[in-house]
């Protein structure tokens, strides 16, 4: 009796001091006060401080101050943020998870360049069901990135850097194969070749889940249905897939690869024991610190040329009282222009279609910036900017299908499997083929 | 682990030497035999952390060369110890603001929790009233109770009432008896203490919390500190409280600056084993002060039933 | 009210009382708002549909019923039995484990070896550690490539080990890591070691029983209160594992490290999916009981009691 009563009271007490909580309310100071969420290292923090700075005092309306997150805890802070009723009023969002959390209402499906005279390129527009609903700030491709040295040593030319003269992938492979080696020196080539104790590689593809599906459609395979709302992976998708995975498992030529983390560019060209490996655009921001000599190339093919692109998405967030604030401040933010720090620096390539079509602007964001100039700036153009545009290349399934964050973890877990042997990406799929289904339907 | 079961045969062998002068031999045959198992067993168990110091001062690139070498050397950058992973820039992993804020909280959590925890232990231990078996039942059932289990409750709870990105979903549970264990630990090595003590003081006109402050504490120093060590190991080294509960990274905390490194440099991996190197150092150091009473307090607590 | 259906109680029986009521606020109030309550209100969420989504557009959840609880088992996106199973099957294989290896351990340094106390010392060091900064260092000592145990391996003539990264050897790897870092359960036994009593061993000695049939006739019956007691805190402690999930598995290899907190973090704080989660968990402890109580019955066969203790 007297516990029931205790009990009671204490719920209570919980109630009470909720409904305080939620009833406290905020001051104002004459300016609208937008907070703005973003991921990444403390130094983009302050690039992206510089940038708000001068969008602070260009204009007296709106004040931005910027909240950072480590990358990883990134959803799982800005949901808690949400139940809790202080969510930010913009910011990044996780690309899985950006339909996902428009339609559970967290981000507003507002399109921020609604009426603009220029927008960011299709390829990197958030659609639910056709309907805009968010922007990347960058527009991301993958390139083959190799160690120059490396190359020399063994007396190999370059790889590609044109679409036109790209490998096919068994090209590929065998010049893999002249650039791995064993600790006696001898190449898979060799009838003594001891392939537990590589001590270098030739190849390395980053198997990190959502960047196996470019595989998937180099061999003319898909993940998704092309409305987004089922899940494909047909027998090409498999194919390409596994071929990657054979690379370690068949050739001999590539690091085990769990594909469970992205490390791509560290565990590849970074770990200076591996003579060409895929990643993003983004790489080219490690050139900077790198003591490692690299250069870019395009990625080789299975039966068509094929790249995906990708880049972190800014929405305006449910609980703003300002959304055209916020939206005004996004497109401003989106602006190559205004955020030059991580575009200068490699990590982010310009999200609006005119600067990879204006010679001007060209030649400002790619031969005028030291890490992309030593690549060099040419094979950039080609290994990137001109893929960017190519019709071969095409967004990934989270610009169009929802949960994508669930089809992931699942992907992650399984496709491990098939990296190490155990089973083939045939077995894997057909095995998670189910949960997939119950993942995208949510 | 081959190493342990081979040591093990030798022991069920050797026995069966007859006479008092075999016996010693045995005797010492065995206790040689214990002792290269520790020491080899300790190696093993030393290992980790070793690495972890290890790949702390090698160049990133060293870290992966194959074969792998043994002593903090590569051949990028030969026999250099790169103390300067070391230096680490503020903003990726401020230790010692990360210092500071984990103290705030594991230091109000040890002192909140070792005290309610003696005050509970005591009524469990000395006072009759009704209940009492229902209560300790309780207590008793809740040690049981995986953490995991509440988490999700608890963190709608605090986030409904709006204490988010704040120490107080941390620290005040502590304020509530300061965890199952705890009590069952300091009832068990109170119900050790000779009950005249507790007689002469209530004939002295002691009242319970007198009795309790000048009698049981001073009996039971050796009890409070594991107590406390534990309180402290435990708060120290939460992640998956701390990752759901601070925000901010001015808040952050050892272990929470640690995986958030983790998350944003994993690419740095001499930076990573320096930042965790770090993280466990005030760990080390709180655990080699207190372990000459901790390990004996435990052994003395009687922990019998 | 009181009814006082007991003979009259004195002054000081009901001073006492009230004085042991107000010792157990703390007690109290921790048992019921941050332990039972919590379940009660897991159990409840758990009947909803509450999502991330009703608490962000201040929406009512739904009644749901039985829903959540059958859709966790038959969304193949879910599957908690899959969870149930591996962790189970770790929680009993690292229970078991780091008692037999703990008993071992407290047993050498039970003898007087030279060093004893600075070796105490060292078995207790890896469970004050950081789980995050320990399970990091395993993962690269274990690494398929580059790893040292690997690297130990092909020189002695093998081949390399995935350890981490295969289905099959995940979960042996995190309960060698698990026995590893058990310094807590060596330092009870230690404990439960020095009150066995001299006496039991001195006449034994007499009667010329050697070290062997010593250990079994009067060391292991002594000690099974203290291997009980184990036991259970280490199946607790092992019940919960999600650090290794968290920081280097994510699950993988296929479903084998989707532990039950792991899924539970998942659904709860990662995606706001708050009645799946909020199932997960109540089951979570629906399991976690039986065990425990499976443990309890079962004891009541091998624990020796010396005398008449009150539990």
């Amino acid at each position: 009796m007297k516990k029931a009563k205790i009990i009671a009271i204490l719920c209570a007490a919980i109630m009470i001091l909720g409904l305080v909580a939620a009833c406290g309310g905020s001051g104002s100071s004459g300016r609208v006060e937008l907070v703005f969420a973003l991921w990444g290292d403390p130094a983009e923090l302050e690039t992206t401080q510089e940038a708000l700075d001068v969008f602070n005092d260009m204009q007296d309306r709106i004040r931005v101050t910027a909240i950072q997150i480590a990358q990883e805890e990134y959803s799982e802070r800005l949901l808690t943020m949400a139940a809790g009723g202080n969510m930010p009023d913009c910011g990044m969002v996780d690309e899985r998870t950006a339909i996902g959390w428009t339609r559970e209402g967290l981000i507003l499906p507002i399109d921020i360049y609604a009426g603009q005279p220029s927008k960011p390129k299709d390829g990197i527009t958030f659609k639910d069901n056709g309907q805009t609903v968010a922007y990347s700030v960058a527009s991301e491709v993958l390139g083959l990135w190799f160690n120059k040295d490396m190359f020399d040593a063994a007396g190999v030319p370059y790889p590609p850097a044109t679409l036109e003269t790209a490998w096919q992938w068994d090209e590929f492979i065998e010049v893999a194969k002249q650039l791995t080696f064993d600790a006696n020196g001898n190449t898979p080539n060799d009838p003594d070749f001891d392939a537990r104790n590589i001590v270098q590689y030739g190849a390395y593809v980053n198997c990190w889940a959502w960047q196996m599906e470019v595989w998937a459609l180099s061999n003319g395979g898909r993940w998704y249905s092309q409305d987004g709302k089922s899940i494909v992976f047909d027998a090409a998708a498999i194919e390409g897939m596994q071929n990657v995975y054979d690379l370690y498992l068949v050739h001999n030529v590539a690091p085990f690869n769990a594909g469970q983390e992205d490390n791509g560019w560290w565990f590849s060209i970074g770990a200076g024991n591996v003579a060409m490996g895929t990643d993003g655009q983004w790489s080219t921001g490690f050139a900077g610190d790198s003591d490692i000599d690299y250069g870019v190339a395009v990625l080789p093919y299975m039966k068509q040329q094929a790249n995906i692109t990708a880049g972190g998405p800014v929405a305006v967030f449910a609980d703003t009282d300002h959304p055209d604030e916020a939206a005004e401040f996004l497109r401003w933010y989106s602006d190559p222009e205004n955020n030059w720090g991580p575009i200068e620096a490699g990590w982010w390539m310009p999200n609006m279609m005119n600067w990879f079509t204006d010679e001007a602007l060209l030649k400002r964001w790619i031969d005028d910036t030291p890490n992309r100039a030593r690549l060099p700036a040419s094979s950039f153009r080609t290994a990137m900017a001109d893929v960017a545009l190519h019709p071969s290349t095409q967004p990934t399934g989270w610009y169009y299908t929802p949960n994508t964050d669930q089809v992931d973890r699942i992907l992650i877990a399984s496709l491990s499997e098939a990296a190490n042997g155990s089973k083939t990406v045939a077995q894997v799929i057909e095995e998670v083929r189910p949960a997939l289904e119950a993942a995208l339907a949510g | 682990m081959s190493g342990i079961t081979n040591q093990t045969d030798i022991k069920i062998k050797a026995p069966g030497f007859g006479g008092l002068q075999s016996k010693k031999r045995t005797k010492m045959i065995f206790d040689i035999v214990s002792f290269t198992c520790i020491v080899i067993i300790s190696a093993l168990v030393l290992l980790p952390i070793y690495w972890i110091f290890r790949s702390s001062l090698m160049g990133s690139l060293d870290i992966f060369l194959w074969p792998p070498s043994f002593l903090p050397m590569g051949t990028i950058n030969p026999v250099e110890w790169q103390w300067e992973n070391y230096i680490i820039r503020p903003t990726s992993y401020d230790f010692w603001r990360y210092l500071g804020n984990s103290l705030t909280i594991s230091v109000p959590c040890v002192i909140f929790g070792t005290s309610t925890a003696i005050s509970c232990g005591y009524a469990f231990a000395r006072l009759q009233f009704r209940g009492k078996r229902f209560l300790f039942a309780l207590c008793v059932g809740s040690m049981l109770m995986p953490a995991a289990v509440t988490l999700v409750p608890l963190y709608m709870a605090w986030t409904a009432i709006g204490v988010v990105d704040s120490y107080l979903p941390l620290i005040l549970p502590f304020l509530c008896g300061g965890g199952a264990f705890n009590i069952f630990l300091l009832r068990q090595f109170i119900r050790t203490i000779p009950k005249e003590l507790d007689e002469a003081a209530k004939i002295d006109g002691a009242g319970y919390f007198r009795t309790l402050v000048s009698i049981i504490v001073p009996s039971i120093k050796s009890a409070i500190i594991v107590v406390s060590l534990l309180i402290f190991i435990t708060t120290w080294n939460d992640l998956l409280q701390q990752l759901i509960y601070i925000h901010s990274r001015e808040n952050y905390t050892m272990v929470l600056g640690l995986t958030a490194f983790f998350g944003t440099f994993k690419a740095d991996f001499a930076g990573m084993f320096a930042a965790t190197m770090l993280t466990i150092i005030p760990c080390l150091t709180i655990y080699i002060l207190g372990q000459r009473y901790f390990v004996e307090g435990i052994v003395m607590t009687g922990m019998k039933n | 009210m009181k009814k006082s259906d007991k003979p009259p109680k004195s002054n000081m029986v009901i001073k006492e009382q009230r004085a042991a009521y107000v010792f157990l606020i703390p007690a109290f109030l921790g048992l019921s708002l941050i332990t039972y309550l919590p379940l009660l209100a897991a159990l409840f969420v758990g009947f909803t549909d509450l999502t991330i989504g009703h608490m962000v557009r201040g929406e009512a959840p739904q009644f749901v019923g039985l829903k959540n609880f059958i859709d966790i088992f038959t969304n193949p996106s879910i599957d908690f039995f899959n969870s149930i199973l591996v962790t189970v099957y770790f929680a009993l294989f690292a229970v078991v484990s780091s008692v037999v290896y703990s008993m071992f351990i407290a047993i050498l340094l039970n003898r007087r070896i030279p060093g004893r106390a600075f070796f105490r010392a060292v078995f207790y060091v890896p469970y004050i550690l950081p789980a995050v900064a320990t399970i990091i260092s395993w993962s690269f000592l274990l690494r398929f490539e580059g790893g040292l145990i690997n690297y130990f391996l092909v020189n002695m003539g093998f081949d390399r080990v995935h350890f981490l990264s295969s289905a099959e050897t995940v979960v042996p790897s995190l309960v060698m890591i698990a026995v590893w870092a058990c310094g807590n359960l060596i330092v009870i036994f230690l404990a439960g070691l020095q009150n066995v009593p001299r006496t039991y061993m001195e006449a034994a000695e007499v009667d010329g029983a050697n070290f062997w049939q010593r250990f079994w006739k009067i060391t292991i019956p002594c000690m099974t209160p203290i291997i009980f007691f184990n036991m259970l805190m280490s199946l607790v402690v092992n019940l919960q594992i999600v650090v290794p999930a968290l920081a280097v598995t994510s699950g993988g290899p296929g479903k084998s490290t989707m532990f039950m907190t792991y899924l539970m973090y998942h659904y709860g704080p990662r995606s706001g999916q708050y009645a799946t989660a909020s199932a997960i968990a109540f089951l979570f402890f629906m399991i976690a009981a039986i065990l425990a109580a499976v443990l309890f019955i079962t004891s009541k066969n091998w624990i020796f009691y010396e005398g008449g203790d009150d539990k």
